[in-house]
């Protein structure tokens, strides 16, 4: 891309990338420096004054270079017709045609312009009126609280003074001040305060534009006409918008709007716009627009998804890092030429390799062709996740004998009694619990009781502790449930998978929600994953061998869910095992309503097996909307 | 008291298994699920998220379909099973829970699991742990 024709505009590049040292040999009408001066008043203990080639004179043209540089990109005419700062645009123009016209000015100019400085000398601040501005510059500043150093320089400084904009440029503290006496009293508190590293505080000045306020809205009037002038700039043919060089749109200067790029306010009424008016945009261009940073542009990355070419030559972007703010733009033309970054590369391979990593789709770079990017013919429907569903029973039959034992059993495990499940469990039944451990929550107690019988063996090693947590046969295990809490499970809570069932064996997980109804964790919410192994002794009843129950703290969803459908009232007497009539009368009562079997049985217990009133109770509730749809889902 | 003993060496031994058992599985599972379905039975039986999957070539393209995976098992829990159950055949409960992240979601927790049966091999005189049913849920898979 360094084509002859731009070969003296990348060495000057260079020259502001390059190593600060090399430019002490600039001649004393040279634009000097900051960090020139910097060292100079460091090392020779002088402050503003006239001394040497850093004189305020020449500082004077520091800023002006700045301004210098817009002629370079030819927007200098109405800036010269607006600005009221005679002095400064008849230098620049004596100075015209040197060399200076880059200066330091250029490598500030983009951070100047955010503090305010450079660009505003289009008469747009006449605000700022005829008062004198000074930036005021603290070498090394950064490394001090601003709180702190602003009140020492008060503590010591003759005059109150406000530091306006207090912002930092590299290493270096600046704000303005906006009258000369002032400026001059704090210069005088130069190298008078020490700080703890026995450093001496430095400040400089320098006169200066008057600083545009920043974050400044454009207004309402003004943002019809932002819209107009782009409307004019805009080929619908194309869907192209040429933004180039706006800040100096002739429209918007005779009506004095600055619309400066580089400012957040201004990005975001330009990119409001284009996603109002124009999002199918798909050719942009900002060229010459003094971009230093993309973040406000990033939001096109959102607003204008069909953006295509994007044309960012002629700004200030110094690092190809700017550019990931863009990520995610399918652009497939981009200029950047003349931008600082252009320079970072050793040779053109590696400008263009680093571009399309972050544009992979990118055909054309800076009018270049690139080879058109391979892809690869790989099937890349992207593998989905099956969805989830709820509760696998696998038959009827297991549905309505695993959710009777549920019923029953968590019914008595709800009591406050749990002796009565001893019935439930074999001989020689095992049983086991384990809570979830987490690095990140060190408040162990967060699971209360649980967690000291956790048997968890990636954590627990020792093999007489594992045998301790795992409880065996049916009184040890019966005597360790009844020492856990006391709980409240919400029975409509609970899903089911059906893990395996063979004519010996059933073997099924239960998983839901609980609260803790006692004791110090009183309404802590639960959720459990609970495994039972069980052998049928024959007559429809189960016999559990094996039970291993997870138990870690629900989700804020998951307790938002819970007990919301009227669970049965934890009773304190245990359900009996319903009689031979009471099961007839629990089928006929699921067939005639539709609801589950959990549902008939609690609908005949509230009505105490009287088959017509729990008829009559369920058609009304359902007439009423109040029975909820979980009740039907069998 | 002779199978208090047994019971003990019992209950120690399955906690060996389950721990070389669930760094292989998970790790196949990860890395190798080509040769994940070689862990089951021929007739086992999942349960994913309510997704019912029985016979090894079912499982083979279930698998074969799940994006790819990143398992971390955070507890781990086992129990023989009752010989009752299995009619004599030595059996293992092996249960966990941890975090997945299957590639284009986000990482859940989930609760897995198996019960492990001891086979006959064909290929050696040794039994091997196969599993004969798997049952796994997202802990949060009704969000």
């Amino acid at each position: 891309m360094a084509t002859a024709d731009d070969s003296r505009f990348y060495s000057e590049h260079d020259d502001r990338v390059g190593p600060k040292h090399r430019r002490k040999g600039r001649g004393p009408f040279r634009a000097p420096l900051y960090s020139d001066q910097i060292s100079k008043q460091r090392h020779r203990g002088g402050h503003g004054g006239g001394g040497g080639g850093a004189g305020p004179r020449s500082r004077f043209e520091d800023d002006d270079g700045d301004i210098a540089m817009t002629d370079d990109l030819h927007d200098g005419g109405s800036q010269r017709r607006f600005a009221p700062y005679g002095r400064p645009q008849n230098r620049r123009n004596g100075r015209r045609g040197g060399k200076d016209a880059r200066g330091d000015g250029g490598n500030n100019r983009g951070r100047g312009n955010r503090g305010g400085g450079g660009g505003s000398a289009d008469g747009v601040d006449g605000g700022g009126g005829r008062k004198n501005w000074f930036k005021m510059m603290i070498p090394h500043g950064k490394k001090y609280e601003k709180q702190w150093l602003l009140s020492s320089l008060q503590n010591i400084c003759a005059v109150p003074f406000q530091a306006i904009q207090y912002h930092t440029e590299g290493n270096r503290v600046q704000f303005y001040i906006d009258d000369s006496s002032t400026a001059y009293a704090l210069v005088k508190v130069s190298r008078k305060i020490t700080d703890k590293d026995g450093y001496k505080i430095a400040v400089l000045m320098n006169p200066c534009q008057p600083p545009s306020l920043p974050q400044q809205d454009l207004k309402l009037e003004d943002l019809e006409h932002l819209k107009q002038c782009m409307s004019k700039r805009f080929d619908g043919s194309q869907q192209a918008l040429d933004l180039n060089n706006i800040r100096v749109d002739p429209d918007l200067a005779s009506l004095n709007i600055e619309v400066a790029l580089s400012r957040k306010n201004s990005m975001q009424a330009v990119i409001k716009i284009i996603e109002d008016n124009i999002p199918e945009l798909v050719c942009l261009n900002l060229s010459n627009n003094r971009l230093y940073k993309l973040d406000d542009l990033a939001d096109l990355v959102a607003k204008v998804p069909n953006l295509k070419i994007l044309n960012l030559s002629h700004n200030d972007i110094r690092s190809e890092r700017e550019l990931d703010k863009l990520k995610g733009l399918r652009l497939v033309e981009l200029s950047l030429q003349r931008n600082p970054l252009c320079d970072h590369f050793k040779d053109q391979a590696d400008y263009i390799s680093a571009i399309r990593e972050r544009f992979p789709r990118l055909l054309k770079l800076d009018g270049h062709d690139l080879p058109p990017p391979i892809g690869f013919d790989l099937e890349v429907a992207p593998a989905v996740l099956p969805p989830c569903k709820p509760s696998y029973f696998g038959s009827e039959e297991l549905k309505g004998l695993i959710t009777c034992f549920l019923q029953q059993y968590y019914t008595i495990y709800d009591s406050a009694n749990r002796q009565l499940l001893l019935d439930a469990y074999h001989d020689g039944a095992t049983f086991s619990l384990i809570v979830p451990f987490s690095t990140q929550n060190p408040s162990r107690s967060s699971l209360g009781e649980y967690m000291k019988d956790s048997r968890n063996i990636k954590r627990v090693k020792d093999s007489t502790t594992r045998f301790r947590l795992l409880k065996h046969t049916r009184l040890n295990v019966v005597a360790f449930l009844n020492e856990l809490p006391k709980t409240q499970h919400d029975i409509a809570s609970f899903n089911v998978d059906v893990n395996t069932y063979t004519g010996s064996l059933l073997s099924f997980t239960v998983s839901g929600v609980f609260k803790e109804v006692d004791g110090t964790s009183r309404d802590s919410y639960r959720a459990f994953s609970r495994v039972f192994i069980a052998v049928s002794p024959g007559n429809g009843s189960m016999c559990i061998v094996n039970d291993e129950m997870f138990v870690r703290n629900a989700t804020t969803e998951e307790i938002r869910r819970a007990f919301v459908a009227p669970a049965p009232t934890p009773s304190s007497s245990p359900v009996p095992t319903l009689s031979a009539t009471q099961q007839e009368m629990l089928s006929a009562f699921s067939q005639q309503s539709g609801m589950n079997l959990e549902w008939s049985q609690k609908c005949l217990q509230d009505n105490d097996w009287n088959f017509e009133r729990a008829g009559q109770i369920f058609t009304d509730l359902k007439v009423q909307g109040k029975i909820p749809d979980i009740a039907f889902i069998k | 008291m002779a199978s208090t003993i047994d019971f003990r060496t019992h209950v120690d031994q399955s906690c060996r298994y389950s721990e070389e058992f669930v760094n292989i599985y998970y790790d196949c599972m990860d890395k190798k699920r080509r040769n994940l379905t070689r862990l089951y039975l021929d007739k086992a039986t999942l349960v994913w998220n309510g997704n019912n999957v029985s016979g090894q070539d079912a499982l083979g393209e279930f698998f074969e379909s799940l994006p790819s995976s990143e398992f971390q098992v955070h507890t781990l829990d086992c129990q023989p099973v009752h010989e009752q159950a299995t009619q004599g055949q030595t059996t293992l409960l092996v249960v966990t829970a941890g975090t997945v992240k299957f590639d284009g979601s986000k990482q859940r927790y989930f609760n897995q699991n198996f019960l492990l049966t001891a086979q006959a091999s064909p290929n050696s005189d040794q039994p091997v742990w196969k599993i004969a049913s798997d049952c796994f849920r997202f802990q949060d898979w009704a969000s």
